[in-house]
């Protein structure tokens, strides 16, 4: 049985679509069976990291939800169709799906006016973990704590927070940590991203949050401007292996795998 | 046991940079002025603004070089020990002493006055010549080692710490004499350089600690509105259910 990996924060801008991203391409690197589900259905932005832009998108999962397909139509073979940039390429023929949320602002604002079933959501996400076998399933969630973001938490064998060194994400992080232990997630892991280089006691950083959420904390990413200036190009860890933020994501990577 | 202590004297003065250039027979006459002078540990030579007419070198013994700080406290510039000559600048100069001297142990002195000295100049105009010689090869060591000083200032101002890497720039750690006092300087520059180095990086390291501040009242009261709905117990309930179908396919 595979795992459900659910990754997010409590703010916007923590670079989840990002870490999301790169983390499922490291994980299938490992020739694990990986899908990625963007379920930021009010603000997607993960397809972009894929390769996948608003001519080549099919199905969504917003159609999903509305029953116009099943939700493996909604699949994109980022191994099979993706691999057109540097960092991609190298994913080819690795198995890697994703699951796009619609970019058009008609069937945005249909899902934000109507809402949907979430139970719907669940169902699909069980599909896709049964019919592809995958061995681990993304969720890259939309900010804050939100009806399907609670769904996303309940579900998940693994819960990846991410938060900034600041003391407004270390407040909202404490209430998602209460959130997972009151639905019984079974392993919660930090991340720290976006850390202005060389200004925090890394050693005293990490054992307050440890201390703090009592989760250990996977890694301390650096904020860098290589990693904006490239974010919406390609994956960063996979063209840029040997910088430091590639390194750092790779220790979260085995985190996760390591998980029993 | 007076040719011992002329011996002696004209072994002293051979030691100074001001008359190691000179000949035996000088040397000889010059020791004929010398007056012998002992001093008791913290007994005072002389006081900074005394009028001053006499060099002196020291036999045995050490002295400290003092001045006063801006708030009165006394300020120790130098040591000086066997070989060494102070006062040397009153010997041409009737300025007051720029500094004062006080024995730091018992110390034997080679006094030598202004007059003894003036009258064999007068006599030995070639002597004067060997002085003056001696004066101006010490002057020009000295430039040196200020234009060194002045390069030095020009790239610390700038941030540009290279200097104290070459290693061309060791010698200037070693210990400088008092008859040196450029080079000294230059040594104590140097010094400078290097905890000013110092204090730059540990400054560039240090870092922030950040202290994680929570709110524990607004968590308990956040924590409770998201868990008092009926979708959230509904959502909990799922989820365990979920979680054990799970877990007995595995």
């Amino acid at each position: 049985m595979g795992k459900i990996v659910s990754i997010h924060s409590f703010r916007g801008g923590t670079g989840k679509s990002n870490t999301t991203a790169n983390l499922a391409a490291q994980v299938a690197l490992r020739d694990k069976r990986v899908g990625v589900v963007d379920t930021d259905i009010q603000s997607p932005g993960i397809h972009v990291l894929f390769g996948l832009d608003e001519q080549k998108m099919g199905r969504t999962i917003n159609d999903y939800l509305h029953g116009k397909c099943s939700i493996g139509d909604v699949a994109f073979s980022v191994g099979e169709n993706g691999t057109d940039s540097l960092g991609r390429s190298q994913l080819a023929g690795k198995k890697l799906w994703l699951f796009p949320s619609s970019i058009k602002g008609r069937d945005i604002s249909q899902i934000l006016r109507e809402g949907y079933d979430v139970n719907k959501l669940n169902e699909g996400l069980q599909t896709l973990m049964r019919e592809l076998e995958l061995d681990y399933l993304f969720i890259d969630t939309h900010p804050g704590l939100n009806e399907e973001t609670l769904l996303s938490i309940a579900i998940s064998d693994i819960l990846l927070l991410i938060l900034r060194p600041d003391n407004q994400d270390f407040q909202g992080t404490a209430v998602t940590v209460d959130i997972a232990r009151s639905l019984d997630v079974p392993n919660l892991l930090l991340l720290v991203n976006k850390a202005v280089p060389g200004k925090y006691d890394y050693e005293d950083l990490k054992a307050q949050v440890e201390n703090l959420y009592g989760a250990p904390l996977t890694s301390i990413l650096p904020l860098n401007f290589e990693i904006a200036d490239n974010a919406s190009k390609d994956l960063f860890s996979l063209r840029f292996p040997d910088h430091e933020w590639s390194q750092g994501l790779r220790s979260v990577a085995e985190a996760v795998l390591s998980v029993k | 046991m007076v040719n011992d202590m002329t011996d002696d004297t004209i072994l002293q003065l051979r030691k100074t940079f001001l008359f190691s250039g000179l000949p035996e027979d000088v040397l000889s006459v010059l020791s004929k002025s010398i007056v012998h002078r002992r001093l008791s540990k913290d007994e005072i030579l002389f006081r900074k603004g005394d009028a001053g007419d006499s060099l002196f070198m020291i036999g045995s013994g050490w002295v400290k070089i003092v001045t006063e700080d801006g708030l009165g406290s006394q300020l120790t510039l130098n040591q000086c020990g066997p070989g060494e000559a102070v006062g040397e600048m009153s010997l041409f100069d009737q300025a007051p002493r720029s500094a004062g001297v006080v024995a730091l142990s018992d110390v034997t002195l080679l006094e030598l006055k202004q007059d003894a000295l003036l009258k064999l100049l007068d006599q030995r105009p070639d002597v004067a010549l060997l002085v003056i010689r001696g004066i101006s090869s010490r002057l020009r060591g000295s430039t040196t080692y200020i234009e060194k000083a002045i390069e030095w200032s020009k790239k610390m101002a700038e941030g540009d710490f290279s200097f104290i890497e070459q290693s061309s720039s060791g010698e200037f750690l070693e210990h400088a004499t008092q008859e040196d006092r450029a080079k000294q300087f230059l040594s104590e520059f140097f010094k400078m350089a290097r905890n000013v180095r110092a204090r730059e990086e540990k400054l560039k390291q240090q870092v922030e600690k950040l202290t994680l501040q929570i709110d524990e009242a607004r968590r308990k009261q956040e924590f409770e509105e998201l868990t008092s709905s009926d979708f959230y117990a509904n959502l909990k309930e799922q989820a365990k259910k979920l979680r054990e179908q799970r877990q007995d396919k595995k």
